[in-house]
């Protein structure tokens, strides 16, 4: 750590992983009505508000690490100081407070309805206001110093994108389809298009400083790669146009474009490896090594693998609405954006706190809990969606009868949730201890 | 590859998928008001949709395939369950399916349903380039006698089982025609207590004659 205002990171880090924690408590609840039919909380807390804050919350801590982690690497590219810790602090208390103002919400029945857009509309202006301090203060620190390296100006443009495509969802329409094909702007474009910006140019700037590779080498295949998932991942938002009322052209454009969608991951695996093959300097960092190297495999299977496996049409049509879907969802924000956050994590405490070293051992077991977990979860949900495709789709039978063919399946997704959650406590006992430790 | 390559692959990249997408969609957005029947998409269609909304029923049931997974996908739902049998449906839902997964209820107000079908009615009429599929098997196997359609339609397999698909609520109906006669299923339909005064089976004597009749027909049938 150089600058001091690199610290505004730690508290953003410190609410992400606590909210991580509690994303973690609301997919078990939620999890759990699969398993069995009777629930005891149906009056209380019901399947549509425990799965709207176990997504909401897993939407917000990734935002929060993204942020922290924009706040840690930017001091260090422009060579400055932060513009306003100030700002950077009122900002996050705000976005907390939104955030609990909009869980507290949806336990009283306030929503707007839409899948992740949850947010009633006032909330969302807040959202707004939130993403324009943390804009303007990012942006009036890189102007400091003007040093416009790659790293900077793709993670500014994934943020410009990230705050430009939420407005997208904001407003209600008359028309669902319309809605639809908007909500796509935001869902799909953040994921698939301003995530992968910001998370490119954070892994990128990690790997430069873990391996002290050359910048040169980093910042071309940032951009190399960044630029194949723009292209693919534009157009690609079209595998989400098959079936919502759009015309039938997008079943050609979606298809080819998104069958693509897995190269630019694969060469990130690649050039990970490769980088760290080609390392200049020890990495004592072992457990920061472990999620970035398990980011890119966990990266390219879950989102890549997984979803080239339902992207075209002639699957898709079978599959779509399914648990395949679900099973898709988990294993990639995962392994795409989870994993990215918690190798930021492990990457930047030890140097926020001073530490040369420090005790590794726990961290290793929990990236190795959430990971062969997270691998049982995609595959359990996975067969039960295939179960699930074959027999409502394929065969005919009524969903609910359906739904007692993969009980199985559940059982074995919400024990493997429960080895996850394991991971996950593991991992939060780690980082309240590196967040207290004194060099 | 040198850096400047690098950047070109990144801009071109961008702006040629931006183009074709931006053109693409705007192309789709003119498209789309006849592909969704906009004409038809009055006042009560846009207060459906809100309520919609309003009750997060999107967190559990897919509609157009996204959502929850957790409840039935609605998007052509009004193809199968007639407008009466919706309303009946949310006005108390544990009632009208007392097997298995429930859905809470949400207590609407009678205005709030009739929106809502009339917003599930608009949605069955969205071309979605066929989907969901036709069934591959079932369409080759079922008689598509009109009784099974009035079978589907009103629900049955919530309580009875019929091949062994369907709930545990009420007897297996898979060869009820070998031991009960057309007579006796009819007088069943219209009122279940005059058989059993313990009956728990609601009164189908709503539905018309000729539904009756096919129900009847077709149940009586199955040996």
């Amino acid at each position: 750590m150089k600058y001091e205002s690199q610290k505004i990171a730690m508290n953003y880090f410190m609410i992400a992983a606590v909210l991580f924690g509690l994303q973690i408590v609301f997919g078990l609840i939620t999890g759990a009505k699969y398993v069995w039919d009777f629930d005891p909380l149906i009056n209380i807390l019901p399947f549509n508000t425990s799965r709207a804050i176990h997504i909401n919350l897993l939407v917000v801590w990734l935002l929060f690490g993204f942020m922290g982690g924009t706040y840690y690497i930017v001091p260090e590219e422009a060579q400055t100081e932060i513009y306003s810790k100030k700002l950077a602090n009122f900002q996050l208390v705000l976005f907390a407070l939104i955030g609990v103002t909009a869980i507290v919400g949806y336990l009283l029945g306030w929503t707007w309805g839409m899948p992740f857009l949850e947010q009633p509309t006032v909330l969302k202006f807040g959202i707004v206001i939130v993403a324009l301090i943390f804009l303007f203060n990012i942006f009036m620190t890189m102007m400091k110093t003007k040093k416009w390296t790659v790293i900077q100006g793709v993670l500014l443009g994934g943020l410009v994108m990230l705050a430009g495509m939420f407005l997208f969802g904001i407003f209600f329409m008359k028309n669902l389809a319309d809605q639809y094909f908007w909500w796509w702007w935001v869902i799909h474009l953040w994921v698939e298009g301003a995530w992968e910006l910001v998370t490119g140019a954070i892994m990128a700037f990690m790997l430069m400083k873990l391996t002290g590779v050359d910048r040169e080498l980093v910042e071309k295949w940032l951009y190399v790669e960044v630029g194949l998932v723009l292209f693919t991942g534009i157009v690609g938002t079209g595998h989400h146009y098959y079936w919502i009322g759009t015309p039938n052209y997008w079943l050609w454009w979606g298809g080819i474009f998104s069958a693509f969608e897995p190269l630019p991951i694969l060469f990130m695996v690649i050039d990970t490896l490769r980088v760290v093959r080609e390392r200049k300097t020890e990495i004592p960092n072992r457990v920061a090594l472990s999620w970035a190297v398990g980011c890119a495999v966990m990266h390219f299977f879950g989102a890549g693998v997984w979803g080239f496996a339902h992207t075209l049409p002639q699957i898709n049509q079978w599959t779509h609405g399914t648990q395949v879907t679900a099973s898709h969802g988990h294993f990639a924000f995962f392994g795409a954006y989870a994993m990215l956050n918690l190798t930021m994590f492990y990457f930047a405490m030890p140097q926020l706190r001073g530490l040369t070293t420090f005790n590794q051992s726990l961290g290793v077991k929990s990236f190795w809990f959430m990971c062969s977990f997270m691998g049982l979860i995609a595959l359990s949900l996975g067969i039960a969606g295939i179960v699930q495709a074959y027999f409502q789709r394929v065969l005919g039978m009524d969903y609910l009868t359906t739904q007692e063919y993969m009980k199985l399946w559940y059982a074995v997704f919400w024990v493997s949730a429960w080895g996850f959650a394991a991971g996950v406590v593991m991992f939060l006992m780690d980082f309240y201890r590196l967040a207290r430790a004194r060099s | 590859m040198t850096l400047s390559r690098a950047k070109a692959i990144f801009i071109w990249g961008t702006v040629i998928s931006a183009a074709i997408f931006l053109y693409l969609s705007y192309d789709s957005l003119v498209q789309m008001p006849k592909r969704t029947q906009e004409e038809k998409l009055d006042s009560h269609v846009v207060a459906g949709k809100w309520v919609w909304q309003k009750y997060n029923c999107n967190d559990c049931h897919t509609i157009l395939g996204i959502g929850g997974y957790y409840a039935p996908d609605v998007t052509k739902v009004m193809s199968t369950r007639d407008g009466e049998w919706v309303t009946r449906f949310l006005k108390d839902p544990e009632k009208v399916w007392p097997n298995a997964r429930k859905m809470p209820n949400l207590h609407l107000q009678d205005q709030e349903v009739a929106d809502v079908v009339a917003f599930l009615t608009w949605v069955n009429g969205i071309n979605t380039n066929n989907w969901p599929p036709k069934p591959l098997v079932a369409t080759a196997v079922t008689s598509g006698s009109p009784g099974e359609t009035v079978y589907k339609a009103q629900g049955c397999s919530a309580c009875h089982l019929l091949n062994g698909v369907g709930g545990k609520v009420g007897p297996d109906l898979s060869r009820v025609g070998g031991k009960r006669d057309k007579a006796w299923i009819e007088a069943q339909l219209k009122n279940p207590k005059s058989h059993n005064p313990n009956s728990i089976m609601p009164s189908f004597s709503r539905l018309s004659q000729k539904d009756i009749d096919d129900l009847a027909d077709y149940l009586a049938g199955l040996r």
